[in-house]
């Protein structure tokens, strides 16, 4: 009946049951998370989202958002009952309007990032999200994630990123929240409840996106340090030469990067000589060319930096960005790998990263940790590979110590354990763990209050 | 050989979507990234590896431009080059006048070898190379993907549309670089200190007496047209009708 139902309000390009088709949708890309659906949805409008989940909603049956797909944490899978309808936005993706002198523009839910960047940039703005799955997440993905990425230090989250949404609620009632307006204290902000909600509060059907002024001058390099710690000396000695145009500030062990040396087509070494840990820097600096390489050079001076490769084309800056953005996929060449995306105070990463590790090798001695990540903003991708002496079952066997003994470490510096993954499945156990118990009551009360008969996205966050 | 000349031309970046102005007087170059010609990057880097295999004394880098082509000389100086000359030229210079200006610095410089890209991807001429080799009265071996001296003899192959062909030629000579040919190194921060100390020679283009023709006169700019939206057809008949309909067939 209800499948029925759902299938004559998306007519027939709009629903997907062929098992085929629906493996992709069903399956996280590494893996780890499956799921099962009757139906797949693809409505083309928000008012065909809003008929889908008034339908649902009826008949109390649950209903599962989703975007490009590319999570890490099973928040877009839906659960093996094989009653949760999926709905994906892939086909609700217009850019609804575009304002240079506003500085904004109007994006469905389904857009994919890199389309947003590239509207943005066909009228000289930066949409400033950017991250490593941009060629297939989506936009409404992002925001519901609250997702960060490579510009989080200078441009902040997802969330910064957001003037207005537009919402199918839980009920299939739509709110119309598209404004751009930055400032704007009438009443609560409740665009800030879906930002981060994964779903489990409402289907953000559309956003209004803040732009900037496209970066001029924008410099890259690779610079070699040795240790985390000078990593993040050398960042607080840049913000403040360079009066914080500093965009990108990516770190990179060695062993990261040789990882993607051993296992990715067509990039090659930065340097001749290996160095324990490198930065990827990207900023646009008064002066241009000469004051970047004039501000570099005196951090080489003062022994900040081991040595650095500054691109002398966008080619090169792009070669730069590859390596970094490789690294999960070389990854995956090495074995399986146990991911963490903690975030902690960026003062005390070197420190954190220091005692992760040999926390680390207290369970396991032969632990290959693969550290890397967005140092400017706190966040670390603190990344175990299996090592080459275990079997899968063997390396397996020590997941959760190892788990164990990275969140504590977190957890022991103030930090959070989900920087910008988020929480779907993989981490509810978790939450429960971290958040105190006002905090979570809060948490269950909103979710109450928009989704009482709990249908948007259940088993996920709480 | 001791010295090598190689020519850098300062280009919009190969990577920019170039924009033209709206009144359609130029490119718009306001805040876009400016690289050197990555061909003639090949080249120098072709030239540094003959200095390094020690077949080559010096190698010189030469620009002809506004002053703002000093950076990508220095570029070039950080790469490995031992100098620079920049021939300041305030107005645009055609291949010929180029060719021409070239030829006084050979007359200078008295090079074995002169390596310049194979074209500049800003005007994608394909002819300072050629004209230059004419006008000095030398060999020229263009669109090189390898080379390999002898004395004074250097074995060329090149790319042509049918393959590879492999020429030999007498030095002193021309020759052009193709993509093939190397992959340019990464410049290392301690070297573009340190090429601020080397020297880089500033000549006018007026002190060089060479006598402009003006034989190319730029009218407007203006972008290609946008490619049309494609069209689904369903089967072979509704294709044909499609073409006959736009005159095509």
């Amino acid at each position: 009946m209800l499948i029925e139902k759902l299938k004559s309000i998306v007519g027939v390009e709009g629903w997907v049951d062929e098992p085929a088709v629906l493996e992709s949708h069903l399956t996280e890309w590494r893996g780890a998370y499956r799921g099962k659906t009757p139906l797949m949805v693809v409505p083309r409008t928000t008012s065909e989202v809003s008929e889908l989940v008034r339908a649902c909603a009826a008949e109390r049956t649950a209903i599962v958002p989703q975007g490009g797909n590319t999570g890490l944490c099973g928040g877009a899978i839906p659960d093996s009952s094989n009653t949760q309808i999926l709905l994906s936005l892939a086909r609700l993706n217009r850019i609804r309007s575009v304002s240079p002198d506003d500085y904004s523009l109007v994006a469905e839910a389904g857009c994919v990032l890199a389309d947003v960047q590239s509207q943005a940039r066909e009228i000289n703005r930066l949409f400033a999200l950017s991250l490593a799955a941009e060629g297939s997440c989506q936009i409404g993905g992002n925001i519901s994630t609250n997702a960060g990425g490579t510009n989080v230090l200078r441009f902040g989250t997802a969330r910064e990123q957001v003037l207005g949404l537009e919402v199918v609620l839980a009920d299939g009632s739509i709110w119309d929240g598209i404004r751009s307006l930055r400032k704007d204290t009438a009443g609560y902000d409740l665009k800030q409840l879906f930002i981060g909600a994964e779903g489990t509060l409402g289907i953000i059907t559309a956003a209004s996106l803040r732009l900037f002024p496209l970066p001029r001058d924008l410099h890259t390099a690779i610079i070699a340090v040795a240790s985390p710690g000078d990593a993040v000396a050398l960042l607080s000695d840049l913000r403040s030469q360079l009066s914080d145009q500093i965009q990108a500030f990516e770190l990179i062990s060695d062993r990261a990067l040789r990882f993607v040396m051993r296992h990715i087509a067509g990039v090659r070494a930065p340097f001749a000589e290996n160095h324990p840990w490198y930065v990827l820097i990207e900023g646009s600096v008064p002066g241009g060319q000469k004051g970047f390489d004039t501000v570099l050079m005196n951090t080489m001076d003062r022994g900040l930096a081991l040595n650095a490769i500054v691109a002398g084309s966008l080619r090169e800056a792009d070669e730069f960005w590859r390596l970094r953005h490789s690294i999960s996929e070389a990854q995956k060449s090495e074995g399986a790998s146990l991911k963490h995306d903690v975030s902690v105070p960026v003062g005390r990463i070197g420190d954190f990263i220091r005692s992760a590790e040999s926390a680390v090798q207290k369970v396991l001695a032969d632990a290959r940790v693969v550290a890397f990540g967005h140092v400017g903003d706190g966040n670390v991708h603190f990344n175990i590979s299996q090592p080459k002496s275990q079997s899968l079952e063997q390396f397996g066997g020590y997941a959760a110590a190892l788990s164990d003994a990275v969140y504590s470490v977190t957890l022991a510096f103030n930090g959070s354990i989900s920087a910008e993954h988020g929480i779907g499945k993989a981490k509810r156990e978790l939450l429960r763990k971290v958040r105190g118990e006002t905090e979570l009551s809060l948490m269950r009360a909103v979710k109450q209050a928009l989704d009482p008969a709990n249908i948007m996205n259940p088993g996920k966050v709480l | 050989m001791e010295k090598i000349l190689v020519g850098l031309k300062r280009v919009v970046d190969y990577n920019v979507r170039v924009r033209v102005k709206s009144d359609g007087s130029g490119v718009d170059t306001d805040g876009v990234k400016m690289s050197i010609n990555p061909f003639d990057e090949i080249a120098l880097e072709e030239a540094l590896r003959i200095r390094e295999r020690g077949e080559a004394k010096e190698v010189i880098v030469v620009s002809i431009g506004t002053s703002e082509a000093q950076q990508q000389l220095r570029t070039g100086l950080a790469m490995g080059a031992d100098r620079a000359i920049l021939v300041e030229s305030t107005t645009a210079v055609d291949p010929l006048t180029s060719a021409k200006m070239f030829l006084k610095l050979i007359e200078k410089e008295n090079p074995d070898l002169v390596i310049l890209g194979k074209q500049a991807i800003d005007n994608d001429n394909i002819q300072t190379g050629q004209m230059l080799a004419a006008l000095w009265g030398r060999p020229q071996a263009t669109f090189a993907s390898e080379l390999v001296f002898d004395g004074n003899r250097a074995k060329v192959t090149r790319e042509v549309d049918i393959g590879l062909e492999t020429i030999e030629i007498d030095l002193p000579a021309v020759i052009t670089a193709d993509l093939r040919l190397n992959e340019p190194r990464y410049v290392k921060l301690p070297d573009i200190m340190k090429a601020k100390k080397k020297p880089l020679e500033q000549i006018s283009a007026a002190d060089l007496a060479v006598a402009t023709v003006n034989a190319l006169v730029e009218s407007a700019y203006e972008p290609p047209q946008q490619r049309q939206k494609g069209i689904m057809v369903s089967d072979v008949p509704e294709l044909v009708a499609a073409l006959k309909d736009k005159g095509l067939v």
